[in-house]
């Protein structure tokens, strides 16, 4: 009689008491105040803050520039996955050279580029040996999150590649044949035969893609710019550990906690619904 | 079956508690008992401060040999984050190690006042103010830190300078700035501004020489007038180190810690406005430029009536928590880790300079010896006055300075706004 509720409690009870509860403590949390209001109820304070915080609008700003970004971020892997299927000369080498950088962490990764994109670095060495006067790679506001991004999408495309290359495992080469027995060109196949046939793959490179920016470049960014320069690279998750850590203002920091979960449960449940729709198209 | 299942809930109910136990924080690192003393800091764990330690428990263990102490070092980086979580719980360390200014500041709420305790130790230690709130101490001062500005002699004397006599005056500053670079190829400043740090430091060494002694004063009681022409003045500066092209290229992308210390280390550029302890300082210089060839300068002067002098607080200190069972053993320690003795070993080995005025420097080299010397008159670093809210945002106004692309009237205008909220 008892014995199925017995058998979902493990999981139940460590959803709830480690999941639920404390993540309802941190929304209550977020409408208390710091400093001297510490501890009293404040309303919806601490989000009209962080709403009228340049700092934090900028940081959304950069979410938004993030989703901008994904088709660019899915696309490599892509591109790369379908050479190394139509077996470009060396593509055995390059199947595990490009998969080397997903094992390096992203405190080695952010030093390595710190010393490549610095100043007096070696990219801006070459640049200069083309006539390119040097770029400030992290230090021009304008150039610095584009550069984050870069590197990320390079730390990380080697999962998204293995993961089309798995996809490519699934398609049916004999359509490749009719293809080219049909005299397409190189594009044709790419856009009529290969794009169509990986949809769910795409799909599912987006998914994990957009979540791996979203959620694990503080790494880079605490490295390489440290939100800088002038906070153009703030990203929420760095934003809430500099309130809580540097500003003592823990609060301030739940509550922007609570937005970028909102965002995450938005995106999520928009991708979601997505992926529902594909699977009933197959 | 059902008697197996039980068992499982029993057992993942047990796991999912004990996971919240030591999520939470274990008895062994935060909240001492009645014998026992738990310290929290991010020096106990190197080498260089080992004896330092030593000397502090051998000198607190002849008051209370019964108590015993506990350290816990925590990783620099994120030592403020772990000790919010622990002042959110309410039971935390029982002495704290924290830098002066505002990071000891917004946490006065959770300290216990020092000034009973303390009182014998007033004259012998320097740099109460940084660990002073509302007219109480919270900690008694480890190091001192300041911004003395260095130079590098074997430059001047390349330039054909007499590095003996370093500027006085602003311009005289940019005309030897502008012989050494046509001589040597050398930067004026190697600057280091990814963090927002680069500005701290040179607000702080500069201030003295552009402020009047009046004004310096009231901005570091509070009384901060951004509008003032002179304060306008020292960001002027800011924004002519950037034009003027004194500083080494890429100042915004370069960190302070350590890629500029590191092109003042190699000679590529002159000046630097560096530390006085831990880190970027004459112990570091020393090994490269060698002690004869490091000097240290007061701030050039750019305004009649200014006095230069070094800027310089309470660098680390020790406090006490608010929920520590007996605050007078507490107390104790902290004056234990302020000793003489203890102060000693960690000029000798980590390199700081201490607190106590009465330790002798003299065989660290000319460059101590003028820092030491320039304690008398130094007063505390106008960066140190300000919250950790304005200087998070002077740090990215510096920067949009640098690069072009704000006005010094848009700068003060907002410094000032953040001034009074914060």
């Amino acid at each position: 009689m008892l014995a199925p509720f017995v058998l979902v409690a493990p999981a139940v009870l460590i959803l709830v008491l480690l999941r639920l509860y404390p993540l309802l403590l941190g929304v209550n949390f977020s409408f208390t105040g710091d400093g001297d209001r510490d501890g009293a109820m404040v309303g919806f304070d601490n989000y009209v803050d962080l709403l009228r915080d340049p700092l934090f609008q900028g940081a959304l700003r950069n979410v938004g520039l993030l989703v901008l970004l994904l088709p660019v971020a899915v696309a490599i892997p892509g591109l790369l996955a379908t050479f190394i299927y139509l077996r470009v000369p060396g593509h055995r080498f390059y199947r595990s050279v490009y998969f080397f950088p997903a094992v390096l962490s992203p405190v080695i990764v952010g030093a390595i580029f710190n010393l490549l994109l610095s100043f007096d670095g070696p990219v801006n060495s070459i640049l200069g040996a083309f006539g390119i006067g040097p770029v400030d790679w992290l230090g021009d506001p304008d150039v610095a999150m584009f550069a984050v991004v870069g590197v990320h999408v390079w730390a990380t495309f080697g999962m998204a590649l293995v993961v089309f290359l798995a996809g490519f495992a699934t398609l049916d080469s004999a359509l490749l044949d009719a293809a080219r027995v049909d005299g397409a060109s190189l594009t044709q196949v790419i856009w009529h035969v290969i794009i169509p046939s990986l949809t769910r793959t795409i799909q599912f490179v987006f998914v994990t893609t957009m979540i791996g920016m979203l959620t694990s470049m503080f790494g880079l960014l605490y490295v390489m710019t440290s939100g800088g320069p002038e906070g153009s690279t703030y990203l929420p998750e760095y934003y809430i550990w500099i309130q809580q850590g540097q500003m003592n203002r823990p609060a301030l920091a739940s509550a922007a906690s609570t937005v970028l979960f909102v965002i995450m449960l938005v995106v999520g449940l928009l991708q979601l619904k997505l992926l529902r729709r594909a699977g009933r198209e197959d | 079956m059902k008697q197996r299942a039980v068992w499982a809930a029993v057992l993942v109910a047990g796991l999912a508690l004990t996971g919240c136990g030591s999520a939470t924080g274990s008895g062994s690192s935060s909240g001492g008992s009645d014998k026992k003393l738990v310290v929290w800091d991010w020096k106990s764990g190197e080498a260089s401060s080992a004896q330092y330690v030593e000397k502090a428990k051998a000198d607190f263990a002849k008051k209370h040999k019964d108590v015993e102490v506990e350290f816990v070092a925590q990783p620099f980086d994120q030592y403020y984050t772990l000790l919010g979580a622990a002042i959110q719980s309410g039971k935390g360390p029982d002495v704290i190690l924290f830098n002066g200014g505002g990071q000891i500041r917004d946490r006065v709420d959770s300290l216990q006042p020092l000034d009973e305790y303390v009182g014998e130790d007033r004259q012998r230690l320097a740099g109460w103010e940084a660990f002073a709130k509302g007219g109480k101490t919270y900690a008694a001062p480890v190091t001192l830190q300041g911004h003395p500005i260095y130079y590098n002699k074997a430059l001047y004397e390349r330039a054909g300078l007499d590095p003996a006599k370093p500027a006085t005056t602003w311009q005289e500053f940019l005309a030897n700035c502008a012989t050494i670079t046509q001589k040597t190829g050398a930067k004026c400043f190697a600057q280091g501004n990814k963090e927002g740090i680069g500005i701290q430091f040179f607000l702080s060494a500069m201030a003295s020489g552009v402020l009047t002694p009046q004004e310096y004063d009231n901005w570091i009681a509070g009384k901060r007038d951004w509008n003032s022409p002179n304060v306008k003045k020292i960001f002027e500066l800011w924004k002519e180190t950037g034009t003027a092209k004194l500083n080494n290229d890429g100042a915004n992308s370069t960190a302070m810690f350590n890629d500029a210390f590191a092109v003042f280390q190699s000679a590529k550029a002159a000046h630097i406005i560096g530390l006085m302890s831990d880190i970027g300082h004459w112990k570091d210089f020393n090994e490269f430029i060698t002690p004869e060839k490091l000097g240290v300068m007061m701030a050039p002067t750019v305004t009649s009536g200014a006095t230069p002098s070094l800027p310089y607080d309470g660098g680390i200190g020790y406090a006490v928590a608010k929920w520590t069972k007996d605050p007078k053993v507490a107390a104790d320690l902290v004056r234990s880790l302020t000793s003489t003795d203890a102060l000693k070993a960690f000029y000798a080995n980590a390199g700081a300079i201490t607190a106590d005025t009465t330790i002798d420097v003299s065989q660290s080299g000319p460059a101590v010896t003028t820092i030491v010397g320039a304690l008398k008159t130094g007063k505390p670093a106008p960066h140190v006055a300000l919250s950790s809210k304005a200087l998070d945002l002077m740090g990215r106004l510096s920067q949009q300075l640098l690069s072009g692309s704000i006005s010094v009237d848009d700068v003060v205008k907002q410094m000032a706004a953040a001034d009074t909220a914060g």
